[in-house]
């Protein structure tokens, strides 16, 4: 692939899947420049060009007039990749997708207002054709860089489809379950590094559930080792996989 | 020295592959490519049924079957079909560029066995890649084996590999050769079906030695056929197909219960492999 | 074999000594678990440990090893071994790097573990506190810990050291130590032995009857699905594992996009994709779809499969699995037992 040209596109989300990309700031990322011409980013630029040889997209799919947008995208572009948890699954967007009073809550006496019209947050694949996605909440710019890098090359990306468990073992971490907390590792998407427990904090599974996540026993440790309530424990997933799980709506 | 072929079983590093030149890059099929290689230090010895880790750095490695025999050892072919990373990298080589390889690994066809005996070897899609190995063997060494019989099923014509090999076999009085395919298309006029339906046409007697290499749903077919005309389960050879990473008995990747694939096989005698609960 | 003797107020220096020579790796505190790592200074060993998370098979086949670096130039190997002293193993891990030892010297040489392997000094030393979940007394229970240096062990006013091979004797010049008396010799054995038959798990038959029944068990299909019924396949089992070997190899490309390096990486056979092939067209098959399958793999393993190339099983009753399954399944203790119950 000779320099492709990348740009960057965002729709529902809170944009930090931009930032912590220009946040780079380090070698790594300078060096990943000599070999892309980034032709569109809103945070940084306002050029609009016609075939792009990679879409990178993030935030969620949560107004059907987004619809249109994203068709634009997918037409003048060769690879779409969704990036970021909002994007790869609706994230925590998804989370309104159970709640029918929310909007009042957040918004108050303005939450009837014509922009803050939305549907149910859905991943961007659920509008248009994704071919990779780079999963978390903020994604990992170190695997966005491969990724990209997997792309320069045409190679389809090397994405773990293990959960976290594996990689946060491989680092000899302390189990969070061993230091008296609760972790969702288990049922959690690798790919980060497993840094969250790394650093004495629970996996949330920002990465989605892993295939055949096995929701039941989740909620049975998280009871038994962690000493949730039930309740608390069927809930305890919804943050970042609201979409993924089996009481999705 | 090792007990094979006599090469230094020095502390080398495993993991480090060998380049290899490609004399010859062909399209085999619409998804499938020949390579004709030669080593760049010149040297190799493998027996039919043996496979290589061929590499491209960056992209990764495959076990390949030798698709060519070491009777012909000016040289030698492998075959491959794109269906990942690496084999699509590979696939996109062209005569001049290099590769990397283990080689040779695993254990091959029992030819031991097969010497002085009747043999039947029955290849579907692209099993016929590993299987030419032996194929290309026997009829070097004609003299040493008795009757040969080859079957081969593709999918449709075009998925047909060899074609100019084939039409030789099947001039050929040295061997029995039939094929057949799933599906015709306008221009076939050979048998259109199931692989297990040109036994029928085939003569074999009981003693026949029997090699199968294909998809794992048609073993079982081609097994009962086998049975059916009184060939014992010692006597039929299977190469298995698993997932490989280190191809050297380590990773685990390719396990059958207690057999590694890789170092056992990939060719197991079906009496062994009927023992192997997770092999067929 | 030589018995040496180290008063407890010469350990300090011996360990500060060892450390000015070679990379020291032993036993440290980590929150309320315990890791082998490289030591600084010699109040960081804890000999009391119980357990490590890892086992100490680490410093010969980390968890990401590089096995070929690549650039425009060329390629080469990445073996480097560093030499090491691997101080305050316990028993029951000597016998899993014995193991380790043996399937990376089977078949065809692995010298990205074996270098490493011969530039490690081991000393391993007497279990002063029984993990929560070891059986180690009670599986392959005849199997006699091999391949160490030296063994020390806490005796009342200090240490017994006894030196099993020249790379042991060579530690003997880092320490004020005096030959051991008959006294001192035999206090250390008593020691060793009296932690036996302290574990708190208890496997109740032979080695050779377990590998029999486990293996001809291998069809009961609905007994393995129902033990691998809360299985999170999360690979904990198998990453934590001293006799664990598999792995995964991946290449990639530095960030000039041109060199790049070929790593191998734990692997673990209770994943979801760990034996799944790809046939093209999106197809793919898996040979061991089920977590029954993948559960059952991994008990065959542990107790039937490698016991003919090993002279036992390959489970040396640390118990690290056991401790580290969150939905509390992976025990073999309880695996093992209920299997031999069934009729």
């Amino acid at each position: 692939m000779s320099r492709p040209k990348v740009g960057f596109f965002d729709f529902t989300s809170c944009e930090g899947c931009q930032i912590e990309l220009t946040n780079f700031g380090d070698a790594a990322f300078l060096e990943l420049l000599n070999h892309i011409d980034i032709v569109e980013f809103r945070e940084a630029m306002s050029e609009k060009t016609d075939h792009l040889t990679i879409a990178c997209i993030e935030g969620s799919f949560s107004r059907e007039q987004d619809r249109a947008r994203l068709e634009d995208i997918r037409k003048r572009s060769d690879i779409v990749i969704s990036y970021g948890a909002c994007a790869s699954t609706g994230g925590i967007n998804a989370l309104k997708n159970h709640q029918d009073d929310y909007k009042k809550c957040v918004y108050g006496k303005d939450c009837n207002m014509p922009h803050l019209a939305s549907q149910e947050a859905r991943p961007i694949s659920a509008a248009i054709k994704v071919d990779y996605q780079v999963h978390g909440c903020p994604m990992d710019k170190y695997e966005f860089l491969d990724i990209v890098s997997h792309l320069l090359h045409g190679k389809e990306p090397v994405v773990p489809t293990y959960p976290v468990c594996v990689e946060c073992k491989r680092n000899e971490t302390v189990c969070r379950y061993d230091d008296g907390d609760h972790c969702l590792g288990q049922v959690a998407r690798a790919g980060c590094g497993a840094i969250c427990p790394s650093h004495g904090i629970p996996c949330e599974a920002c990465r989605g559930f892993v295939h055949d996540a096995n929701e039941e026993s989740l909620v049975q440790t998280l009871i038994e080792k962690a000493g949730f309530s039930k309740k608390r424990a069927q809930s305890k997933s919804r943050m970042f996989t609201a979409n993924l799980r089996s009481d999705a709506q | 020295m090792c007990d094979n072929c006599g090469c230094e079983t020095t502390e080398e590093n495993i993991f480090l592959p060998k380049e290899a030149k490609i004399i010859k890059a062909v399209q085999a099929t619409a998804d499938v490519k020949l390579f004709t290689l030669k080593m760049a230090d010149g040297y190799i010895h493998w027996d039919p049924g043996q496979f290589l880790e061929v590499s491209l750095f960056g992209y990764g490695e495959i076990p390949i079957g030798f698709a060519s025999s070491p009777t012909r050892p000016e040289s030698f072919d492998i075959a491959i079909r794109t269906v990942g990373r690496v084999s699509g990298a590979i696939n996109k080589l062209v005569a001049g560029d290099s590769m990397f390889l283990r080689a040779p690994l695993g254990t091959g066809f029992p030819i031991n066995l097969l010497r002085g005996q009747d043999v039947i070897i029955v290849a579907g899609g692209i099993g016929l890649c590993p299987t030419r190995s032996l194929i290309q063997y026997i009829m070097d060494r004609r003299d040493e084996f008795k009757k040969f019989t080859l079957i081969y099923g593709a999918k449709n014509p075009s998925q047909q590999m060899f074609k100019d090999e084939l039409a030789t076999w099947k001039k050929s009085s040295d061997i029995d050769f039939y094929d057949i395919v799933d599906k015709a298309d306008e221009n076939w006029k050979g048998e259109v079906g199931l692989i297990t339906s040109l036994f029928a046409k085939t003569n074999l007697n009981p003693e026949t030695r029997a090699v199968i290499c294909g998809p794992p749903i048609m073993f079982k077919f081609v097994v009962m056929e086998l049975n059916k005309r009184g060939i014992k389960n010692e006597n039929i050879f299977l190469d298995l197909e698993r997932r490989m990473k280190c191809g050297v008995g380590k990773c685990g990747h390719c396990q059958i219960n207690d057999q590694y694939v890789c170092v056992d096989g990939p060719v197991f005698p079906l009496s062994k492999a009927k023992q192997l609960e997770e092999a067929l | 074999m030589k018995n040496y003797y180290l008063s407890e107020n010469d350990f300090s220096d011996f360990v500060t000594r060892m450390i000015s020579t070679k990379e020291l790796i032993a036993p440290i505190a980590k929150g309320p678990r315990f890791v082998f790592s490289k030591i600084k200074s010699p109040s960081e060993i804890r000999l009391d440990y119980d357990v490590t998370i890892l086992p100490p098979k680490k410093e010969f086949f980390p968890p990401r090893q590089n096995l070929v670096k690549f650039s425009s130039k060329g390629y080469e190997g990445c073996i480097d071994p560093k030499e090491k002293i691997l101080f305050g193993v316990h028993p029951y891990d000597v016998k899993g790097i014995d193991i380790t030892d043996t399937v990376f010297e089977n078949n065809k040489k692995d010298m990205n573990y074996l270098a490493n392997r011969r530039a490690a000094t081991i000393v391993a030393s007497n279990i002063q506190k029984v993990s929560s979940r070891a059986f180690w007394d009670t599986v392959g229970a005849d199997i006699k810990a091999k391949g160490h240096d030296a063994f020390l062990t806490k005796i009342s006013d200090g240490y017994h050291f006894q030196t099993l091979t020249t790379k042991g004797d060579a530690l003997i010049s880092c320490g004020k130590f005096t030959a051991a008396t008959e006294k001192q010799s035999s206090e250390a054995k008593k020691v060793n032995e009296s932690v036996n038959g302290t574990c708190p798990e208890k496997l109740k038959h032979s080695s050779k009857d377990i590998a029999k029944k486990v293996r001809d068990s291998f069809s009961k299909k609905e007994m393995w699905d129902k033990m691998a019924q809360r299985c999170f396949s999360c690979g904990t089992c198998n990453i934590v594992c001293p006799t664990c070997y598999c792995f995964d190899v991946q290449d990639k490309w530095n960030v000039d996009q041109t060199s790049g390096v070929r790593t191998r990486y734990w692997d673990s056979c209770l994943t979801e994709e760990f034996s799944k092939i790809s046939l093209g067209a999106g197809h793919s098959e898996n040979f061991r779809e089920s977590r029954g399958s993948r559960y059952r793999h991994r008990i065959m393993r542990k107790a039937a499969y490698l016991n003919e190339t090993l002279g036992g099983p390959a489970c040396i009753g640390c118990g690290r699995c056991s401790s580290g399954c969150t939905a509390n399944i992976a025990d073999p203790v309880e695996a093992i037992n209920t299997i031999m119950e069934v009729k």
